[in-house]
């Protein structure tokens, strides 16, 4: 822990940001998992979804990243935004939901994926696809005290 | 599943991180590649800045996927007579992690008309997809590829030995088949920790196991002479008798597939006769004795026409006289 706080604290410095209070108790917590969509198709035809714990995992596979929130202070908090970087190793999948808020430039600007283009090295400008998405967002106008809820973004192994 | 807590490292990591290469790859992202996700949080809780919190960071490592494919680098059946004859073939390792493949071949394949045998198997060491005795690498049992980064493919040949007592259109089929040295089997068949870094193997769609055919087509080609004699004797006859002149005609068939090169047609004036000049012929075409000029020469001695090539399924006359000393 130690040493993992003196990284923290060292990298904070080089990138010029205050250093938070680390000592005072975060109101809100989050809590990341991972999980592996599994498709079974029995004898008749009937395919069936499972989430299992990602044993063996490889390209081609479908995942489901999940984040917890909770509000465990006595406040609401206001403007609360869920930012989730997408790993590199994996592409939004296909169904995710199109009115989900996501950015194709690393962060800058921020749109449903259908009003979002994409500019090549040769300035030719294409709708942005989902395996351009780099990061996708959840706003939420208040969290109250005691409130809690999940977000979620399914994602393919590229 | 590992999972981390790293609270804010990931603030420090991620701007190194979008600075590494992901290469693409048929096969997808490299066995071993580790998938980390942080969620942040920011809000305002009515005093001060905007807060930020992070989550724990998921970090789940992509497992190794045994694929391969084989493919015959032969246009077609390769025309081949007895001896030695080369089959060259591709293996792609399509997995996403370095794997070595085991090769064996077949020569004895079901609704073969004769069967090879095979005598080595090599790398196309030069990479000049031509087999070149004594520079590309002969692999040696159990006959064991390289070590194939993904999506790296290598040609190898199979070096075979035609039997002897083929047949013309004769057609036989040798097989060469790769297996993952790490495993085969099923699609989804697990070698846990033998992948890559420790990483979990597991068969793909090719069930690590890929084999390809090659063909052979004897293209056997004979050559068969006739020599005939014709007398005409000095009172209208054909008798043989001092003075009748006598014509040979040498008929060369060829039979069988493809064709021959360089045939020439060669023979000695008997004994007690002798040559009547001007009078070689190929196919009703008169030669001249002299030699150089033409496809033929003659002399005292002996006539020779080099016919050159010649395809199967023709034939071709040469003609001389003598006269009986």
């Amino acid at each position: 822990m130690t040493n993992i706080m003196k990284s923290m604290i060292t990298a904070l410095a080089i990138f010029g940001l205050a250093l938070p209070a680390a000592a005072q108790e975060q109101p809100i917590s989050l809590v990341g998992d991972v999980m592996l969509e599994k498709v079974e198709t029995n004898e008749t035809g009937e395919s069936k979804t499972t989430l299992v714990e990602p044993g063996v995992i490889v390209p081609g596979d479908r995942l489901i990243f999940g984040t917890d929130y909770a509000n465990s202070g006595s406040e609401a908090v206001e403007n609360f935004v869920v930012t989730n970087p997408l790993p590199k190793p994996v592409r939004l999948a296909s169904d995710a939901d199109p009115e989900l808020t996501v950015s194709v430039d690393g962060g800058k600007n921020w749109g449903t994926l259908g009003a979002l283009t994409v500019t090549s090295e040769a300035g030719e400008a294409r709708a942005a696809a989902h395996a351009d998405v780099t990061h996708v967002r959840w706003t939420l106008a208040v969290v109250k005290p005691g409130e809690k809820g999940r977000v979620e973004y399914p994602a393919i192994i590229r | 599943m590992k999972t981390q807590t790293h609270l804010s490292l990931s603030l420090a990591a991620t701007p190194l991180f979008l600075l590494m290469a992901m290469p693409a790859h048929a096969a997808g992202v490299s066995a071993g590649s580790l998938i980390e996700n942080t969620a942040t949080a920011t809000y305002d809780d009515g005093s001060g800045p905007p807060k930020t919190v992070d989550s724990n960071t998921v970090v789940v490592a992509v497992d190794e996927l045994l694929d391969v494919t084989v493919t015959s680098l032969d246009t077609g059946p390769i025309a081949t007579q007895p001896g030695e004859e080369v089959l060259t073939f591709e293996i792609t390792n399509t997995g996403n992690g370095p794997e070595a493949y085991t090769l064996t071949t077949n020569p004895a394949v079901a609704g073969n008309d004769f069967d090879t045998t095979v005598d080595n198997i090599a790398v196309d060491t030069n990479g000049n997809g031509t087999y070149d005795p004594g520079v590309d690498t002969i692999l040696t049992g159990p006959a064991t590829t390289p070590v194939l980064a993904e999506d790296e493919n290598i040609t190898v040949f199979v070096i075979t030995t035609v039997p002897a007592d083929v047949a013309d259109t004769d057609e036989s089929d040798v097989e060469l088949t790769a297996e993952a040295v790490t495993g085969t089997g099923p699609a989804g068949t697990t070698f846990t920790g033998d992948g890559v870094n420790g990483v979990d193997a597991i068969t793909g769609l090719t069930e690590a196991d890929g084999s390809a055919i090659g063909s052979l087509i004897a293209g056997v080609t004979t050559v068969d002479l006739v020599k005939a004699a014709s007398v005409a004797d000095p009172f209208g006859g054909t008798s043989a008798v001092p003075g009748s002149v006598v014509t040979f005609t040498l008929t060369a068939t060829v039979t069988g597939s493809g064709s021959i090169a360089d045939l020439v047609i060669d023979d000695a004036i008997p004994t007690d006769t002798s040559y009547v000049p001007g009078t070689l012929t190929l196919d009703g075409g008169a030669l001249t004795d002299a030699s150089g000029d033409d496809a033929g020469e003659a002399s005292a001695a002996d006539i020779s026409v080099d016919v050159g090539t010649v395809a199967s399924g023709s034939s071709h006359a040469v003609t001389f006289d003598v006269t009986i000393d």
